[in-house]
């Protein structure tokens, strides 16, 4: 738990930002007609990035 | 002491979760349903989920956008076929959701004993029970349905829940809440099923920390984490405006482009929401029940008694019951073990175990289950047997029987004497009883070797001339020639036309769209390569889009009709139709055959049953392998076409030359069984074909030909458990004509 609460401030905002970019690039492939990139980038978007969003959540 | 082993997530005093022996399990069960997977897809679901997967479509509602993403990723991997790797989604989510019942199990029983190793021994009980029961199994070694990506969800939320249930102010429960809220938001993208967790951790919630219910910020944190979760349901309607092949719903506004105006439109978010809320089952209100509750609970025990023996073969009724009652009371005996020993979980595991068993039972409000009461007659019954809708409830009561034999294990390990390690270890063998679905299952619940359905589809495919339309009328005479179409490429140039979604108003539209592909000779049946057909130009339907959409749900006639196209001129018998008046559907299939009889050819799958009779079709039909062709006029005997009783005529060159490459007869007599009964009919039409063309051989005096396919109707009817079908197989007569002087009326059929 105390390894969550430190975590640097620098890793928390990258990871927030990175859930988001990902999430935006695959909808925006999607849109596109993407079928491949889309489905890759929003799978790692909702399984993994935004799960590790909150727990690093401060 | 365990504080320092578990340098990360690690709540409260509790030893650290073995997470690695989770991996380990997890790993073991995995390798277990690989050994056991489908080689391919299967009945029922099977097909249209990986055809969704791979092309990246959207199946019947609710539409599972997340299994579609998840699904669509793992036709990615570089490993056997598409079907393969969309299988192995199914077994890589049920074999993690036994890693973290280990760890449930492993984390319940702390205060049960202190001794570590046997908690590690009755944890893997409890995870290799709960992977082996029937319906986990046999679910997991193809990917038949969403329901494994769904347990999963399951799972994972279950072991957040039960952490914060051991330390609910510490400093890492309000994340957990969150995540658990995002997760079920997510897991509903997957299937409604998601929100089954939920009462439980209200629940869990309610008891273990009230105060949480007026924690504003929190529960306003868990409202946004959980509409977060739903946002893949975007996907749906930006998928649909591309109109894949597989579009159910068709959940967009957009007709031909993808566009801001249409996607962002009233009739994509009317669309959307009637997918999301599968309005296309209507669905009757929970007060208004399908059959009485007590017979509800019924098909549940039925279903209860087959997770330890499924006995398919009905051998073992007597130890399928008894085996089916010792579960049950180890369920209970390890309910109250883990009420007894670890109440904090208990007030999340108790109630998710009664959500998933009475409350879902109540909730689903089936008919009586397919298999159910066989020598009850007259109530109306589901299609198929419904055990898959249960699979968190065996699930869960296997972690609670898993409990319940720990529990066993240490009484009697009580009643020895000496040290403790010989104790434990003289009284373990109880634990084998954990290993009896694993043992009894094996047979029935392997999909290995399991081609069938693959060939099926091939067969049915390949029983339909260059660019005919071949019209359905299920799941299983449908699903799988998607597969066969969009996955691996067969026969593309066929229109497969299902009745049952040509009711609804987006399908026809999408058959409307579909692109004509050029039919590959080559890789065709040989029968085809000398016919020489152009590719056609015109449409399957004359029709617009408004004037498809202006088409009734159906006609209120119940007299006999006259329907005529050309020189074809048939007297429809609505009594006879599903309904008892002429659907949309129905009228639809008839405008198909008014528009191509002279542009392409129109068939009815074999498995329509009665259905060709009931258009007053029989004049003009003629069987051709698995499908009947509707000739523009009406069939005439000659030395190749005989007059079959109850299907109209025969072409027994034709038929003839399919049967020698249909691969479902040899598939079937490979594998040795078919386990699924609801979908006998399949086989059956196999048998009752090679039948048929022995009559016919055997009018021919070809008696080594009718001997041939003598055997092989009868090896898979043996293969199949349908020798009392062969023996009882008789001719049937055509239903006769109407006749009776009643008024006939024209069919709107659109000129």
């Amino acid at each position: 738990m105390r390894y969550l609460s430190r975590a640097p401030a620098l890793r928390v905002h990258s990871v927030r930002a990175g859930a988001a970019i990902v999430l935006f690039l695959g909808y925006a492939d999607l849109v596109n007609g993407g079928v491949t990139g889309a489905p890759v980038l929003l799978v790692v978007g909702y399984l993994l990035l935004v799960p590790a969003v909150i727990l690093t959540w401060r | 002491m365990a504080l320092a082993r578990s340098p990360k997530i690690l709540i409260h005093d509790t030893p650290a979760p073995s997470y690695g022996i989770a991996g380990l399990v997890g790993l073991a069960v995995f390798a277990l349903y690989v050994i056991t997977l489908a080689p391919t897809t299967a009945m029922w679901d099977a097909s249209e989920y990986i055809t969704a997967a791979y092309i990246l479509g959207i199946p019947h509602p609710p539409g599972n956008p997340l299994f579609v993403l998840l699904g669509r990723v793992a036709s990615l991997m570089p490993v056997g076929s598409v079907a393969v790797r969309v299988n192995l989604l199914a077994a890589f989510c049920s074999s993690m959701s036994a890693a973290i019942w280990f760890l449930v199990a492993e984390r319940v029983l702390v205060a049960w004993s202190n001794i570590r190793w046997t908690r590690i021994v009755a944890a893997v009980t409890a995870a290799l029970l709960g992977a082996t029961t029937f319906t986990v199994w046999n679910q997991s070694v193809v990917n038949e349905k969403v329901y494994t990506v769904s347990l999963a969800f399951f799972a994972v939320v279950s072991w957040l829940t039960v952490r914060w249930c051991d330390d609910p102010d510490g400093p890492v429960a309000d994340r957990l809440l969150v995540m658990i809220a995002y997760l079920i938001g997510l897991g509903y993208c997957n299937h409604p099923a998601g929100l089954l967790v939920g009462p439980a951790v209200a629940v869990a919630v309610i008891v273990r920390r009230p105060r949480t219910l007026v924690r504003w910020r929190l529960l306003l944190a868990g409202a946004l984490a959980m509409v977060l979760g739903l946002t893949p349901f975007m996907v749906e309607p930006i998928r649909a405006a591309w109109h894949p092949a597989l579009n159910e719903g068709e959940p967009t506004g957009c007709t031909d482009k993808i566009g801001f105006s249409c996607t962002f439109s009233h009739t994509t978010a009317v669309r959307l929401m009637a997918n999301v809320n599968r309005d296309q089952y209507g669905k009757p209100d929970l007060t208004l029940r399908q059959a009485p509750f007590s017979a509800q609970m019924g098909m549940w025990w039925l279903y209860f008694k087959w997770q330890w023996l499924r006995d398919s073969r009905g051998t073992a009724p007597a130890m399928q019951l008894l085996l089916a009652l010792g579960f049950l009371a180890l369920g209970i005996y390890g309910g109250v073990t883990h009420w007894r020993y670890e109440k904090p979980s208990f007030w999340f595991f108790g109630p998710l175990v009664l959500t998933v068993t009475v409350a879902l039972v109540y909730y689903m409000n089936f008919k009586y289950g397919s298999s159910q009461a066989p020598g009850l007659s007259g109530v109306a019954r589901e299609v198929r047997d419904r055990d898959y809708f249960y699979l968190w409830s065996f699930s869960t009561w296997s972690v609670w029987a898993a409990l319940g034999l720990a529990a066993l294990w240490k009484d009697l390990a009580g009643r020895i004497t000496g040290p403790d390690a010989r104790r434990w270890m003289a009284s373990s063998p109880i634990l084998l009883f954990g290993l009896i679905p694993f043992a009894g299952n094996w047979r029935d619940a392997s999909r290995a070797r399991e081609t069938a359905t693959r060939e099926w589809a091939h067969d049915l495919l390949n029983s339909v001339e260059p660019y005919g339309i071949l019209v359905t009328l299920g799941d299983n005479d449908t699903f799988p020639l998607w597969y066969a179409q969009e996955v691996e490429g067969i026969r593309p140039d066929v229109t497969v036309a299902v009745t049952s979604l040509l009711s609804t108003d987006w399908y026809p539209r999408g058959l409307l769209r579909r692109k004509i592909t050029p039919y590959d000779a080559a890789h065709g049946p040989a029968a085809y390569r000398n016919l020489g057909l152009p590719v056609p130009t015109k449409p399957i339907l004359s029709l617009t889009i408004d004037q498809l959409n202006a088409i009734p749900e159906y006609v209120d006639v119940r007299e006999p009709q006259i329907f005529q196209a050309g020189t074809l001129k048939a007297v429809v018998d609505p009594r006879r139709l599903e309904y008892g008046v002429p659907t949309r559907g129905d009228l639809i299939v008839l405008q198909f055959i008014k528009d191509n009889l002279n542009v392409r050819p129109v068939y009815i799958a074999r498995t329509s049953g009665g259905y060709v009779q009931a258009l007053g079709l029989e004049p003009y039909a003629l069987v051709q392998g698995l499908a009947v062709k509707i000739m523009p006029s009406a069939v005439m005997p000659t030395a190749d076409t005989l007059a079959a009783p109850g299907v109209g005529h025969i072409d027994v060159r034709r038929t003839l030359d399919l049967w020698n490459g249909y691969g479902m007869p040899k598939a079937v007599i490979s594998r040795g069984d078919w386990v699924d009964r609801p979908s006998i009919g399949i086989p059956a039409l196999y048998i009752g074909t090679a039948s048929m063309i022995a009559e016919v051989l055997d009018r021919r005096a070809d008696s080594t030909g009718s001997d041939r396919m003598r055997k092989i109707a009868m090896d898979l009817a043996e293969s199949t458990r349908l020798m009392d079908f062969m023996q009882a197989r008789a001719p049937s007569r055509a239903p006769s004509e109407s006749g009776d002087g009643r008024a006939q009326q024209k069919i709107p059929i659109r000129p």
